[in-house]
């Protein structure tokens, strides 16, 4: 997709004033623009760049999180390269990732589509998939219990009631990471959703009319027309998906507890039970570096991509 | 000078910008007051200052009721306030350890057993040695009285025991036709509980028993290491003794729980808690703690059903799982003097009496023991479980008071589930167990 660029500007600037006056301009507005900037920075400071960087010097000690702290140097992070659990941790992290994001695009964008066109009770379908991203996780992971509960929850009564073996929701590996990605998608769907909508409805309706007339059909149209066009909002949702996904803790925490044996252990859930089950917070702290990491990787991928799209446009 | 025109509409009418800022600001400042007031709120409740002392506690409503019954009748004499601070189970020490962290932690707190250790070795604990009557710790059990001494000094007074028993759905054991042992020498020994284990209907969604080694309870398995003889530290506790022939049969006795389907497979040390599977008629035996006693037994009366219980199967020995609290007092604490006043009131033989009989808990003084205490819920059984809590031996409970048992007992969690549920071979699992606990000692 291409838009015109700007006319250019022609018309002679004038060279910015020298005087008293104008310097006294700029440093009010200087000291208007850092006055603006200052609520958001201290916010930044105080609760991100802080911790972050007592994180950083908490993984550097032995600590139980009170009392005498010894400095341990990198003892920790040698000892999170050889720990299996931390491997396992991630590995888990990473195939929750690569399963919980593509399904929640693409039924998030199945959604959107069906529902970006006009339709009786829209406005009630949008607000019943995007209801449980707004939902606190842990409502989410209990409601998940009842359904998938190996001896009593919803979805093993039903497959008993037609004659099938219920499945080993919670010690089974497979069943466990499979019934925290149904949970998880379930929450995610309804924001992809919303953001393909405000996506869908940038597409001028021209293309697509266009298309048609050129004998397109309508997976011709999806598939050649809207989903190019959807790019920046995919990158944008899978970066996103993929942040969250190595940030999930609620959900872990209330639906498996990491089991059966490590086999939904995430890197969040891991950390947490190093620094509060046993009480092992520089430890603990080490694995919050590594992820931060790790996600900060993320993150530069993603405004480099984004830097990309935006000048492909 | 007019910026723009003012909206025709909405509620915006008449609203300028300064206006605007102003109204901002002030539901700023406004929203800034209420933090304020609610951080002093929360330090005003929690932590220790001149003039009473403050307790952090968790505690259901019977625990409760008994615990302000006692603070008032030691206020009645001593004039200083208790301001109690209930927080759920869960969240207890996670707040405690941040309080410490932050110089605002209160007078007392409550605390497991297994928990002392760690805060004793951290400095955050009063020092109570010379603060109690003299002689006062004499008229404990040996084995609390070690769960509350680190490195000679004590800590804290040993509130309560909890311990547990086999509780069993009397019409299940019935039809099986099981012999129920009516006295500690005549328990169950591992074989005769497997196989009456073996005689319960079993099948999809039914299983025949419960453990209660889930996440902070996996060092109850250890009863069974115990009873075969085997110990989980070395005698100077400073090294794990774990990878033994006992422990290796207490864990293929175990982990055969799982392979043969006798225990339901979420119920493994990272599993789900078995209490509410008996009453839901899912289990027909369970392992479970006197203090569930009164949320198991309206659900059974309420059904129609009847429960009994008996003992811990035994094996070279009887022996069972050090339950129960403690009560502490930090070294932050202002009224230090008071704490411990406190503290020797609140473990004394009338106000432990009057603790358990309300909360439905075994009492840790020697002189208690003997005696017939008026239990709010089935008297009978709790006669049961003061005679198992006889077996809690001094030996098992030092092993897990020790500072890192905390540690420790995570990696008890993940050692066993991959036993239990992954089919690890046990010696393998006990040889990987022994050296994570090499680790955690270190």
């Amino acid at each position: 997709m291409t838009t015109a660029a700007p006319a250019a500007v022609t018309a002679p600037v004038p060279d910015p004033p020298r005087s008293r006056t104008g310097r006294s301009g700029a440093w009010r507005e200087s000291a208007a623009a850092w006055g603006l900037l200052s609520p958001n920075l201290l916010v930044f400071g105080v609760f991100l760049l802080l911790p972050l960087i007592a994180t950083v010097w908490l993984s550097l000690y032995s600590s139980s999180g009170f009392g005498p702290r010894e400095f341990v140097g990198a003892d920790n992070y040698t000892e999170l390269a050889g720990d299996s659990t931390f491997w396992r941790s991630a590995l888990n992290t990473g195939v929750y990732a690569l399963l919980t994001v593509p399904l929640s695009l693409v039924l998030g964008l199945g959604v959107a589509l069906a529902i970006n066109k006009p339709l009786r009770g829209r406005g009630f379908l949008r607000a019943v998939y995007y209801v449980p991203y707004v939902i606190s996780g842990v409502v989410i992971a209990i409601a998940g219990r009842w359904i998938f509960n190996e001896n009593v929850g919803v979805v093993n009564r039903l497959l008993r009631s037609v004659g099938m073996d219920g499945i080993a929701w919670q010690s089974d590996g497979t069943a466990a990471m499979v019934s925290l990605v149904l949970i998880s998608v379930w929450t995610k769907v309804g924001f992809c959703m919303v953001v393909y909508l405000a996506g869908l409805q940038s597409i001028p309706a021209e293309y697509l009319e266009a298309a048609q007339m050129d004998g397109a059909g309508r997976w011709s149209r999806l598939w050649y027309v809207v989903v190019p066009l959807l790019k920046p909002t995919t990158v944008f949702l899978v970066v996103l998906g993929v942040i969250e996904s190595f940030q999930v803790f609620d959900i872990v925490y209330v639906l498996t507890g990491g089991g059966p044996g490590n086999s939904t252990e995430m890197l969040v859930t891991y950390a947490y039970a190093e620094g509060f089950d046993a009480r092992r917070q520089g430890y603990a702290a080490t694995i919050g570096v590594v992820t931060y990491l790790v996600i900060a990787v993320l993150t530069a991928l993603w405004w480099r991509r984004q830097k990309a799209t935006e000048a492909e446009q | 000078m007019p910026l723009r025109p003012r909206s025709p509409h909405g509620p915006a009418e008449g609203l300028s910008r300064r206006a605007f800022l102003a109204a901002t600001g002030a539901g700023a400042l406004a929203l800034s007051g209420c933090g304020t007031g609610f951080g002093l709120r929360g330090s005003d409740g929690s932590a220790s200052r001149e003039g009473r002392l403050s307790f952090t506690l968790w505690a259901g409503e019977a625990e409760l009721t008994a615990f302000q019954t006692i603070a008032e009748q030691w206020t009645a004499t001593s004039g200083v306030p208790v301001v109690f601070n209930v927080v759920p189970f869960g969240e207890a020490l996670t707040g405690i350890d941040a309080n410490l962290a932050s110089d605002r932690a209160p007078d007392l707190f409550r605390v497991t057993y297994q928990d002392i250790g760690i805060y004793a070795a951290g400095g955050a604990l009063l020092d109570l040695t010379d603060r109690l009557p003299g002689g006062f710790l004499d008229g404990f059990g040996e084995a609390f009285v070690s769960a509350v001494r680190s490195e000679g000094r004590v800590f804290g007074v040993p509130h309560h025991t909890d311990t547990s028993l086999v509780l069993y759905d009397t019409e299940a054991l019935q039809a099986a036709g099981a012999r129920l042992p009516t006295s500690l020498d005549d328990a169950w020994t591992w074989e005769e509980f497997r196989s009456v284990a073996a005689s319960l209907p079993t099948g999809e969604s039914q299983y025949a028993f419960g453990v209660n080694w889930q996440l902070a309870g996996a060092y109850r398995w250890l009863n069974w290491v115990d009873q075969r003889g085997g110990r989980l530290l070395t005698d100077d506790l400073t090294a794990p003794a774990i990878d033994s022939r006992a422990a290796r049969d207490a864990l293929a006795l175990t982990q055969s729980f799982f392979t043969e389907g006798l225990v339901p497979p979420t119920t493994s040390t990272k599993g789900s808690y078995v209490d509410e599977l008996f009453t839901a008629g899912t289990i027909g035996m369970v392992f479970a703690g006197d203090f569930l006693l009164p949320t198991i037994d309206p659900e059974f009366t309420g059904s129609g059903r009847s429960y009994g219980a008996t003992f811990l199967p035994r094996d070279e020995t009887a022996s069972a799982d050090l339950g129960g609290n403690a009560v502490v007092a930090t070294s932050q604490s202002v009224n230090a003097e008071a704490a411990a006043d406190f503290l020797a009131f609140l473990s004394g033989d009338e106000a432990q009496a009057l603790f358990c009989e309300q909360a439905v808990v075994l009492p840790t003084r020697t002189s208690l023991l003997g005696q017939t205490l008026d239990y709010a819920v089935r008297p009978d059984l709790m006669e049961l479980f003061v005679e198992q809590a006889t077996t809690i031996t001094p030996g098992l409970s030092a092993q897990v008071t020790v500072p890192q048992f905390n540690a420790v007992n995570a990696s008890l969690v993940d050692r066993l589930e991959q036993a239990f549920l992954g089919g690890d071979d046990p010696a393998q699992v006990l040889e990987d167990l022994a050296a994570d606990v090499e680790g955690r000692l270190s």
